[in-house]
């Protein structure tokens, strides 16, 4: 069988000229758990948009289920997109609108236009999302606004949304870096969920690797638009880590609960002596 | 200096912690500057204030502009209906701005959206287009709207309809502009994110973009309705209609307590339109 998402030297260059993705090719099988690591500014948010083609590849190909998604055009990429869920950093819910309607917008693929224009969603619909929110624990809030809820709550609602598509594939961008610990744990483990249960390939982009070890099957690793690294987390030491995070780069253990950075990146020499008591993490 | 902490450290001396007077000079040319144009603007408007008269003043002003006749703003006499008399048309006038203002809304609404660089960009022909639409809006608005007034006079006659073309004109371009450029504040995070979806791009509208923009777009609307009644009276002094026509025939009479009732008049109900707009605005944001 092929594998469901094949990416084929894929390279991004931004206008300006940023190579934002150098050559980049990976093939991901149904049901993996892949986490995306890298330092800022490495190419995972990238990589995920160009995937559903949010951001539009210079060259290379993306093949999702033996369709080519890089030349699909108009109503037949809308039909690839839908199959693909994603969730975002800032959750990018309507935030003037109802949970219920957040979660109603990942079934916008399926739907007549009238049905969207009049604001007329399917009865089936309209179970589907009770059913969504239901799941990821929400339903009480279906009608509340959604900047009337908290970070975690709103993500979930992010995941009852691209559920909402029954997606084959989940992109996730960075899920929990705007989460405190114990909550990015909890949204994780919906993702782990949908995973287990639903059988939806994930590829998913974090910061943690404490998380990249507990949740992925499988970790990729990007630096300066490449990949440096591609296979189990637990393949992951203290050489690989120094080669994907540099050779300052310190890892530290959290667990959840615990509120501190994955990395903590202690200035050496001349920059010590500019700003002792600075304490530079990458990644933000 | 503070640069001697760059230089015990072999850094480079950042341009602002440079010789002092590398930013003076800077000052001072540009003080000399103003000065200068100011200079020059006195000279040539060769301001004549030789010719005053306070007293005449005074007794125009107190004697006559203060004592309204408030027959100017009641009165039946020589008029065909209620919305003759000065009253009348004070009403009239307001309801000449809603109307222009409705009607501008009614243009800037869909152009608004082919002006917004967050919806239209991504494909060259849109970016075209967006950029055509936005000369466009900034092109009606520079032409003054006394001046589309005067046209507007030439086009239609002395009247109500000029008026409402002078204000509906110029407002399709100031709130095309200020629609467009709300539009382009808004969150692109939903829209990201419900393209994602697989929905087409006037679903995405729909359900991303429209419900970020109502407050925003409500709020614009009744700060331009503020405007624009404000400016309607000043529209008859060029013949586009309203009490403005009346006051301007009443000042070149040298009839002041008419004029005085009739800018009594205007002066409240721009007050009171400043202040519902002011409290509607905020109890919308
Ligand atoms: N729209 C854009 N235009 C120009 N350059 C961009 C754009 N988006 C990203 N880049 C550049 O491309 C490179 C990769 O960015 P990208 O956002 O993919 O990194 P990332 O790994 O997701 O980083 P982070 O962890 O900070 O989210 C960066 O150098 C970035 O500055
Ligand atoms: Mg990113």
């Amino acid at each position: 069988m092929p594998p469901l998402l094949s990416l084929e030297h894929i390279v991004k260059v931004y206008p300006g000229g940023t190579r934002a993705l150098d050559d980049v090719s990976l093939q991901v099988e149904r049901g993996e758990f892949v986490v995306l690591i890298g330092l800022s500014g490495s190419g995972k948010s990238t990589l995920l948009r160009c995937i559903n083609r949010l951001v539009e590849p210079t060259s290379g190909r993306v093949v999702f289920d033996r369709t080519d998604v890089t030349a699909a055009r108009g109503a037949e990429l809308r039909r690839i997109r839908r199959r693909m869920g994603m969730i975002f950093q800032q959750f990018n819910l309507v935030r003037r609108s109802s949970v219920l309607h957040n979660a109603l917008a990942g079934r916008l693929g399926y739907q007549p236009l009238w049905r969207t224009l009049a604001g007329r969603p399917s009865r089936v619909d309209l179970e589907l999302a009770f059913a969504n929110l239901e799941r990821v624990g929400i339903l009480g809030k279906a009608f509340s606004r959604a900047d009337a809820l908290s970070g975690g709550q709103q993500q979930r609602v992010g995941i009852a949304r691209a559920l909402m598509q029954r997606p084959d594939l989940m992109l996730a961008d960075e899920p929990v870096a705007s989460l405190d610990p114990a909550t990015s744990h909890s949204v994780m483990r919906y993702l782990e969920e949908i995973n287990h249960a639903d059988g939806i390939t994930v590829i998913c982009s974090l910061h943690f690797l404490s998380l990249a070890r507990r949740y992925g099957t499988r970790v990729v690793a990007l630096k300066g638009g490449r990949v440096a690294y591609d296979g189990p987390p637990a393949g992951i030491d203290d050489g690989r880590f120094r080669e994907i995070y540099g050779e300052d780069a310190v890892e530290v253990e959290i667990g959840p609960g615990q509120d501190a950075p994955l990395l903590a990146k202690v200035p050496t020499g001349a920059e010590a002596s500019a700003a002792e008591h600075l304490i530079d993490i990458p990644d933000r | 200096m503070s640069a001697k902490y760059f230089t015990a450290r072999g850094l480079p001396v950042p341009a602002e912690l440079g010789p002092a007077w590398r930013t003076s000079w800077r000052r001072w040319t540009a003080i000399a500057a103003t000065l200068a144009v100011l200079a020059v603007g006195v000279r040539i408007t060769d301001i004549d204030t030789s010719r005053a008269n306070p007293e005449y003043a005074a007794q125009i002003v107190f004697g006559q502009l203060f004592r309204p006749d408030w027959n100017a703003l009641f009165s039946m006499e020589d008029v065909e209906s209620v919305w003759d008399t000065g009253l009348g048309l004070m009403v009239v006038t307001i309801m000449l701005a809603v109307v222009a203002t409705a009607a501008s809304i009614v243009l800037a609404l869909p152009f608004s959206f082919l002006g917004a660089r967050n919806i239209m960009s991504g494909h060259p022909v849109s970016l075209a287009v967006y950029s055509a639409v936005r000369l466009l809006f900034t092109i009606i608005r520079s032409i003054d709207i006394l001046i589309v007034g005067i046209i507007g006079v030439i086009l239609f006659s002395i009247g109500n309809a000029a008026g409402v073309f002078a204000i509906g004109f110029h407002n399709v371009g100031v709130l095309g502009k200020l629609y467009s450029e709300a539009i382009e504040n808004i969150d692109q995070g939903p829209i990201e994110a419900v393209t994602a979806t697989g929905a087409n791009r006037l679903q995405v509208i729909w359900t991303a973009v429209l419900p970020q923009i109502v407050t925003p777009f409500i709020a614009l609307t009744i700060y331009r309705l503020d405007a624009n009644v404000r400016f309607a009276p000043i529209l008859g002094f060029v013949g586009a209609g309203g009490i403005g026509l009346v006051l301007f025939q009443n000042l070149q009479l040298l009839r002041y307590p008419q004029a005085g009732a009739i800018i009594l008049a205007i002066v409240i109900t721009v007050a009171a339109m400043d202040f519902f707009s002011a409290q509607i605005r905020k109890r919308l944001l």
